[in-house]
């Protein structure tokens, strides 16, 4: 009956285990495949995400973000829909947060101000996939994938230094950059201050984040919408017999993904970067996906993997420090990680598990397709 | 079915002793970069932009400094001398940070982006030698070099270069993006020197439309894009802008005429070493002449451990003709000579 029964989160966490276990044990068949040694390579990256106070906060670092977009994709496939547009939301979140933090000098309650600014932005870009979807029938995943492109070229344009023959700046850039194209700094009333000070580079909004995944654990689990929201996911004619507004539900939870998203790309820029460049990509909205996956799509789950994404991220350069092992091996067990999440029956057969029981929050990632 | 379950247990048990056994080999013997004192070796690092250290672009211009450096002053890659391969923008203060924890003297970043993380780390560790490649230097810092190169000036040289082997009196270029300051002063210097040349040319210079990342990542627009040039009647084309360029030199290549009537410029590094399928077009490369410089700092804080503060010119020219020496006219040569003579003591300007 209760959601943290024993047997149930063992059956919950066994697939995902085994996936990270097995994408491991893949790389390392790989790095001694191309000549490297694998024990030193993960050795390497143990000490570069646990060795030491300033390992572990590079780990929560790149965690913070992994959060966020990956509850941003689960909280989506609870309502049956692929997100593939954190990448988007996330970088029109930063977009918007900067607007406001380089302005309003003075104004009260800066930061709210810009936090908020970006889960707005995030909502307005999960907004457009939805209505066209609940209006005109486009698939979501179409959508999102092309307003990806949109956002970030979009963004590059706010941000662009103008041209020698005379081409308009962007409006965000930095008018004292010269010819680099960037925002200015945020001003220091709209930053997430440090938690341990300026070298280990925490900032408060990895509690935030923490905060908003447990928000939405509550959301889910425990309130009426959340209920209507997995309603929808599991079956949405049902859903619409029992009387859910199946259109609502959709452009909201489409709309709440954006917004988490979009809360993503701001704490990154008001806690982290201070400022928007084009070479800061989206691409933890991507990654946002194999989160969410790894984490079965349950917002304590996404903790656990964003936990041990981050750990992967911030553990690659010391690994190729230490042992020579190129860090794109880290890429290369994500992906493997995302596959066999991905395609539990791979794992059930390697391992011989039994199908799971009865287990009605189950995610069907294929629902969007064919519909 | 028991079976099965034990089958889990094994596995699961398997996993707590890979994550166990990796703990405590950590504990035991310390990393030995960390604690290793030895005043003798000097230490390198190189930390790339986002990319490969082998390139055959900007990272590897730089890298191949470090070596020859190394091997100079009989250094081990691996040992006194390791790079990281920078992945995600975000990285470069931890990457740089790797090597301040482990002890290095000496640490070259590569990319204009790295800028910002560069000179923080040179302010907060005044006893670290960094060289920044591609990054100018608004203050100077006493442990810090920019270095920087004329991009205007070397591709003034290869549109006047140009601008001397069209017949056609079209020419073209095909960039990386205009967010990226150099892309723009290659490109301004290229037009500014074929306009010297011939002030009636036309010039057909496009830049990646798209984002920061693909930029610099796509042979494929760059294939197209000098098609449409060439169908355009441009017969000297610069591919300017990493693999994108290098998609529009191989397209040129592989075009009817290439080598007689239609003839392509490289950028960067001397690209007949770098990019052997462009070899039938390519006359000559629009060069930042990085790993001579990247050697010549090092090698001088290696000599005395004098740092040279603020910006360091590194060369800037055309690469040698290679195969197509004897087919350039001796005016030709004459008349870049002149031109680079005229750059360098500031007669001529290219106007950027």
């Amino acid at each position: 009956m209760h959601i943290f029964s024993l047997r149930r989160a063992g059956q919950l966490l066994v697939v995902p285990i085994l996936a990270v276990f097995s994408a491991l044990l893949v790389g390392a068949l790989l790095m001694w495949i191309f000549g490297d040694d694998p024990l030193a390579a993960y050795r390497g990256l143990w000490e570069g995400a646990f060795g030491s106070p300033r390992a572990w906060s590079t780990t929560v670092r790149k965690m913070t973000p992994l959060i966020l977009t990956g509850l941003s994709v689960s909280i989506a496939f609870k309502a049956g829909l692929f997100n593939i547009g954190a990448s988007g939301q996330f970088i029109v979140g930063t977009v918007c947060s900067v607007a406001v933090g380089v302005n309003f000098e003075g104004v009260p309650a800066h930061l709210p101000l810009a936090l908020l600014a970006g889960v707005v932005g995030g909502l307005l870009w999960g907004l457009i996939p939805g209505l066209l979807k609940v209006f005109t029938g486009a698939h979501e995943v179409i959508v999102t994938i092309m307003l990806n492109y949109v956002a970030s070229l979009f963004a590059a344009w706010t941000v662009y230094a103008g041209g020698t023959q005379g081409q308009t700046p962007g409006p965000l850039w930095d008018v004292n950059a010269g010819p680099i194209s960037r925002t200015a700094e945020v001003l220091a009333s709209a930053r997430l201050p440090w938690i341990f000070g300026e070298p280990y580079r925490v900032h408060w909004g990895v509690l935030l984040a923490i905060g908003v995944a447990l928000a939405m654990w509550w959301l889910i689990f425990k309130t009426t919408l959340g209920f209507a929201t997995r309603t929808v996911g599991a079956n949405s004619k049902a859903a619409r017999y029992a009387g859910i507004n199946v259109r609502w539900i959709t452009v909201l939870t489409l709309m709440i993904a954006g917004g988490v998203a979009g809360l993503a790309g701001a704490i990154e820029t008001l806690g982290l970067n201070h400022r928007f460049a084009p070479e800061f990509t989206g691409g933890v909205g991507f990654d946002g996906i194999t989160v969410a996956l790894l984490g079965q799509t349950n917002p304590l789950g996404v903790l656990l993997s964003a936990f041990l994404l981050g750990a992967l991220d911030a553990g690659s350069a010391r690994m190729q420090f230490d042992s020579g092992v190129a860090a794109d091996i880290i890429q290369v067990i994500q992906a493997l990680v995302l596959a066999f999440v991905a395609a539990p029956a791979i794992i059930r057969q390697i391992y011989r598990l039994r199908k799971p029981g009865d287990l009605s929050e189950s995610t069907v990632f294929s629902s969007g397709w064919g519909r | 079915m028991q079976k099965k379950r034990s089958a889990v247990f094994l596995s699961i048990a398997l996993v707590c002793t890979l994550l166990l056994s990796a703990c405590t080999t950590v504990a035991g013997p310390a990393n030995p970069a960390a604690t290793a004192d030895e005043p003798a070796a000097l230490q390198i690092g190189l930390v790339t932009d986002v990319g490969r250290v082998n390139d055959r672009s900007f990272n590897q211009s730089a890298w191949d400094g470090v070596l020859q450096a190394a091997a100079e002053l009989g250094l081990q890659e691996g040992e006194e001398v390791k790079y990281i391969e920078t992945q995600d923008s975000k990285d470069y203060a931890d990457n740089i940070q790797q090597f301040v924890d482990a002890g290095f003297d000496v640490i070259v970043t590569v990319g204009f982006a790295l800028g910002e993380a560069t000179l923080a780390a040179a302010q907060a560790h005044p006893d670290t030698y960094f060289i920044g490649v591609d990054q100018f230097q608004g203050e100077a810092l006493p442990n810090l070099t920019g270095l920087v190169f004329r991009e205007d000036q070397s591709g003034f040289l290869a549109g006047a270069l140009a601008a001397m082997l069209s017949k056609s009196g079209t020419i073209a270029a095909v960039l990386g993006t205009d967010l990226v300051p150099p892309v723009v002063a290659f490109k301004e210097g290229y037009e500014a020197g074929a306009r010297f040349i011939n002030p009636e040319i036309t010039i057909l210079s496009t830049y990646h439309p798209g984002e920061i990342s693909q930029a610099f990542t796509d042979p494929e627009w760059g294939a197209a894009t000098a098609k449409q040039a060439l169908d355009q009647k441009a017969d000297v084309i610069f591919g300017a802008g990493g693999m994108t360029g290098n998609g529009a030199l191989q397209e040129i290549a592989a075009a009817p005429g290439a080598g007689t009537e239609i003839f392509c410029i490289g950028v960067d590094t001397d690209q007949w070493e770098t990019l052997p399928a462009a070899h039938p077009c390519l006359v000559s490369s629009a060069m930042k002449l990085i790993t001579p410089s990247v050697l010549d700092l090092i090698s001088t804080y290696a000599a005395d451990g004098s740092m040279t503060a603020g910006n360091y010119f590194g060369g800037a020219g055309l690469a040698p003709f290679h195969d197509f020496d004897a087919q350039i006219a001796p005016e030709i040569k004459e008349k870049l000579n002149e031109i680079a003579a005229g750059l360098a003591d500031g007669s001529l300007s290219t106007g950027y």
